[in-house]
């Protein structure tokens, strides 16, 4: 496997060293730093998450991702001295083949497209509230990640609607940071552009250890003419089912609006869980949970995010506050100098 | 681990030496573009509402990309977000015309 992985980065910078004369690579993604205590236990993370995008033509693109994280927390949970270690996780990195309007053929260790949070919105200069759903590792599991095959593309474009769809299967993988599981699944949406509305359905058969299916349905809703976004996720698996609920509005009058005030986001999140029967390999909690959650944004120039979220947890195996504190760079870059095209 | 980023750091600056070699120099410094600003008003409002549409339902857009950048972004999104042929070509002549 590592040496499966050695050659594909090794392709892929040849690859972009040779093809790219008008294709320029580009480094992108974001430094953070997340202060979090949760339940009077505090931690502190900082993480670099670069991600390399290298397009070669019009049809071939090569994705890959990767996380440098730190977690420092106290040695007895709420006492004693800080301790931690940095360590790093190999996220995604993938080969796109653009064939047609209707189909990209994607190989190699790709985001799992359940839901849409995983794929869409967990990066960390994306996401809204730093904790994720508590739902999120149905139908993603621990890595978040799958090793395999997937086909991809837009069934129908009209100009009011369109249909998108996604068909994957992922090899199980024991490796360290390749992590994935056997597993086989869709995920079909559909998206009307003048409403601002996305909503969509996925499924997964677990085809590992167990077998089992985790099916889920998601929504999001940007209304033209203010700058809200709306964004919910339902999902099952017989470990337990859940959803969450997101409002983000900006203090603002238009999604442009860049004054002072207009950067600022106030956002609000419930979700619930109900505990089902626990299954191999999911890490969903051990009880049902309600969880409520509002926290501010501060957009600073130069793509600069301040985050602030307090959440309160409530559950048979105990209620806890969570406070959570970030700021965040986010960066975007040719990989290499050049000339204006 | 290690093994792993130092063959991805190596091929990365092996990559980036070969094409910085293999091409010529430009008269033009290479500093970010004084562009497409996506605030900016754009000559495409096809363009423009393409971008607002579909980039707003994840995230903020960049301040501004370069010119040099827009290509691989939007390939990017077209795997990662479904964008059709026709919002990719719209929106690229809305950020890089």
């Amino acid at each position: 496997m590592k040496r499966a992985l050695g050659a594909l980065i090794a392709l892929l910078g040849i690859a972009t060293s040779v093809c790219a004369q008008s294709d320029v690579p580009i480094l992108s993604g974001a430094l953070a730093f997340n202060a979090s205590t949760t339940g009077g236990a505090t931690s502190f993370v900082p993480t670099l998450a670069p991600v390399l995008v290298a397009p070669l033509g019009d049809h071939w693109l090569i994705e890959a991702r990767a996380d440098v994280l730190g977690f420092f927390a106290q040695q007895n949970g709420t006492s004693g001295p800080y301790n931690g270690r940095f360590f790093a996780t190999f996220d995604y990195g993938q080969v796109d083949y653009i064939a047609n309007p209707h189909l990209t053929i994607t190989v190699g260790r790709f985001l799992t497209p359940f839901n849409i949070y995983n794929e869409r919105i967990s990066a960390v200069w994306i996401a809204n509230l730093q904790d994720s759903p508590i739902i999120f590792t149905i139908g993603t599991r621990t890595s978040s990640a799958s090793n395999g095959g997937m086909l991809r593309g837009v069934v129908v474009e009209r100009p009011n609607w369109l249909l998108n769809y996604t068909a994957y299967f992922s090899a199980a993988s024991t490796t360290e940071n390749l992590l994935a599981g056997r597993a086989a699944g869709g995920r079909i949406g559909m998206f009307l552009p003048k409403a601002g509305i996305e909503f969509g359905a996925s499924y997964q058969r677990f085809l590992q250890d167990r077998n089992y299916n985790a099916a889920g349905t998601y929504l999001v809703w940007q209304p033209p003419q203010i700058p809200l976004d709306v964004r919910a996720e339902y999902a099952y698996s017989p470990g337990g089912q859940g959803y969450w609920l997101e409002g983000a509005m900006r203090v603002a009058k238009n999604r442009s609006d860049t004054s002072w005030l207009g950067r600022l986001q106030t956002i609000a999140r419930v979700q619930q869980f109900f505990k089902g029967v626990p299954t191999p390999q999911d890490i969903l909690p051990s009880a049902d949970v309600n969880q409520f959650d509002f926290g501010l944004n501060y957009y600073l120039p130069h793509d600069v995010r301040l985050n602030g979220s307090y959440g309160r947890q409530y559950s048979s195996a105990g209620n806890a506050n969570i406070w959570n504190v970030q700021i965040a760079y986010r960066f975007l870059f040719p990989a290499w100098p050049g000339e204006h095209k | 681990m290690k093994t792993w980023f130092t063959i991805l750091f190596g091929t990365l600056l092996l990559a980036c030496s070969l094409r910085v070699l293999a091409q010529p120099q430009s008269p033009v410094p290479a500093t970010k573009a004084p562009t497409p600003a996506v605030h900016k008003k754009a000559k495409s409002n096809d363009g423009e509402q393409r971008f607002q549409a579909n980039c707003g339902r994840c995230h903020t857009p960049p301040e501004a990309l370069s010119p040099r950048e827009v290509k691989a972004v939007l390939q990017h999104m077209r795997v990662r977000a479904m964008l059709t042929a026709e919002d990719e070509q719209l929106i690229l002549k809305y950020l890089a015309p």
